[in-house]
């Protein structure tokens, strides 16, 4: 669906984007995550076209989106739905005028536009909410329209900025899980971007993370989560106090493993004790994954992590401040 | 004196309220082509913005009385003559069309830009963003600011005594400066207080329905 070959992209002397590369296929759900200021909302709005880029390639169902005449772009931006952070809904108008704006603006006649809000409404779980003003609404009622009117048009994509972030954590799970409903049922390709990682585990098949405007990892979320490399563990640093003494090991358990005790029998087979320091249960996308992070003292780590490394386990020593 | 003060009301009210209105349309046309061509705007074209900004700037730093004096070949161009209420609102228009741009153009930045990307987002023209999503978002403001139009308009009629304009503020300059009739004087300022005060409550009452 998209295909971005060494894009970039300059600010005056500000080099914002620098040689981005990445696919995404039909149907993925595709994560863009960085800290803020590192060019990933810049990145999503070059897709529809709201921004340009200087350089590189970016081709959205096949057809650059440089050089296109205005008429085309509003083509492809009908094809793009998008939903943003603070919503942007016209806060004077009704829900439905709301829904209702991008099909008037397309030209659908009015019994037709008519029976979509309806439809967009009940998809997104509102219909009671129709002839509300936007203002009336809490943030999570408000996000459920941005997606509705950005779903009006049937796009075969949506572009998601930073769309859960003035939510809180509640709200932001039941608005995850109405976009992965809408990417399972109705078969729509998502880009997302966010800051949060928890929206990257629930949601995303496949991930880059950007810093300073390139990217410096990239891959499947799930094998990415369980061997992180240096950009994404400067993400994610971990909020589990360090013990003085002794060295923290992180140990990650997908589900096929989840079930066994492994911690038990580590301790037995190697008659060591160690110390659990925090642990915590996360999740990606339909799977489960569990973190442990136990001490262990300096004199055992060498064979805690032979045995480790014998048992096919994920982990991964965290140094201080880490 | 009841039925001078009766038709010198009629002449403020007539001279306020087509100025207005003739002031309103004049400057939101133009502060709608600020809008549009500004650094920020839908088609931003930095010659025709500066060109608008400083002749808005140098009407707007015109004295009135200066200004009303100035225009009198123009206004006699207009409307055939230069003495009267009528012939008092080209001044009077001219005078409060930069001023009505720039509050207007006020009003339509503070719409929020991400309102706008939204709807570009999903395809909508430059004309449909401006008509269908400005203008309807700033709208609550535009109504506020079009009331302290009308009031400034109130206080610059009463110059217009000057070009034989008449109305409120001719009389108190009339009968109550010049004559030394100070009851005049005074019953001609608490009319305008009142007016002043019906204006403002219609816009505040306005703005409360629409917000």
């Amino acid at each position: 669906m998209i295909r971005i070959d060494g894009l970039g992209k300059k600010y005056g002397d500000l080099q914002v984007l620098r040689d981005i590369s990445l696919h995404v296929a039909k149907g993925d759900v595709f994560g863009i995550v960085g800290h803020s200021g590192a060019g990933k909302s810049t990145l999503l709005r070059c897709l529809n076209g709201l921004e340009t880029y200087d350089g590189g390639s970016l081709q959205v169902m096949g057809r650059e989106v440089a050089g296109r005449t205005p008429d085309e772009l509003k083509a492809l931006r009908r094809e793009m739905g998008m939903i943003f952070q603070n919503f942007s809904l016209m806060t004077r108008k009704t829900v439905r005028e709301n829904i209702l704006f991008p099909l008037e603006v397309w030209g659908v006649p009015r019994r037709q536009a008519s029976a979509r809000v309806d439809e967009l409404l009940e998809l997104v779980g509102l219909t009671e909410k129709r002839d509300d003003r936007i203002g009336t609404l809490s943030g999570g009622q408000k996000q459920r329209i941005g997606i509705a009117r950005a779903l009006a048009l049937k796009p075969k994509m949506l572009l998601c900025d930073e769309a859960t972030s003035a939510l809180d954590p509640k709200t932001t799970i039941s608005i995850l899980d109405l976009l992965m409903d809408i990417n399972r049922r109705l078969g729509v390709t998502m880009v997302v971007v966010t800051h949060q990682m928890e929206v990257v585990k629930m949601i995303c098949n496949r991930v880059v993370i950007l810093d300073d405007g390139r990217i410096v990892e990239s891959g499947d979320t799930d094998r990415l989560f369980l061997s992180p490399g240096e950009g994404l563990r400067r993400l994610i640093r971990d909020e589990y106090a360090v013990i003085p003494s002794g060295t923290n090991v992180r140990l990650m358990f997908p589900r096929e493993i989840a079930n066994e005790s492994i911690i038990t029998r580590m301790a037995r087979e190697l008659d060591m004790n160690f110390s659990v320091v925090g642990g915590r249960i996360e999740r990606y996308r339909d799977d489960v994954m569990g973190f442990l992070i136990i001490n262990v003292a300096d004199g055992d780590l060498e064979r805690a992590l032979r045995w480790l490394k014998d048992n096919d386990m994920f982990w991964e020593v965290l140094h201080d401040g880490e | 004196m009841v039925n001078e003060f009766a038709a010198a009301l009629w002449e403020t009210l007539y001279m306020v309220a087509l100025s207005t209105l003739f002031s309103g349309l004049l400057g939101f046309a133009l502060a709608l082509v600020m809008i549009l061509t500004g650094a920020r705007g839908l088609r931003p074209n930095r010659g025709l913005y500066s060109t608008l900004d400083v002749l808005v700037n140098l009407l707007r730093s015109f004295p009135f009385i200066i200004l009303m004096i100035a225009i009198i070949p123009m206004t006699r161009l207009i409307v055939g003559t230069s003495i009267g209420s009528t012939a008092s609102i080209v001044p009077l228009t001219i005078a409060a069309t930069p001023f009505v741009a720039r509050l207007m153009e006020g009003s339509l930045l503070e719409v929020d830009e991400g309102v706008v990307e939204a709807a570009r987002s999903f395809g909508a023209g430059d004309g449909q963003i401006l008509f269908r999503v400005m203008v309807p978002e700033a709208m609550p403001s535009i109504v506020l600011n079009w009331a302290v139009v009308a009031i400034n308009l109130l206080g610059y009629s009463a110059m217009a005594g000057a070009v034989g304009g008449g109305g409120l503020g001719d009389l108190a300059i009339k009968y109550g400066y010049n004559r030394f009739q100070t009851d005049v004087m005074i019953y001609a300022v608490v009319i305008l207080i009142v007016i002043v005060q019906v204006i403002q409550s219609a816009g505040n009452a306005l703005y409360r329905r629409i917000r």
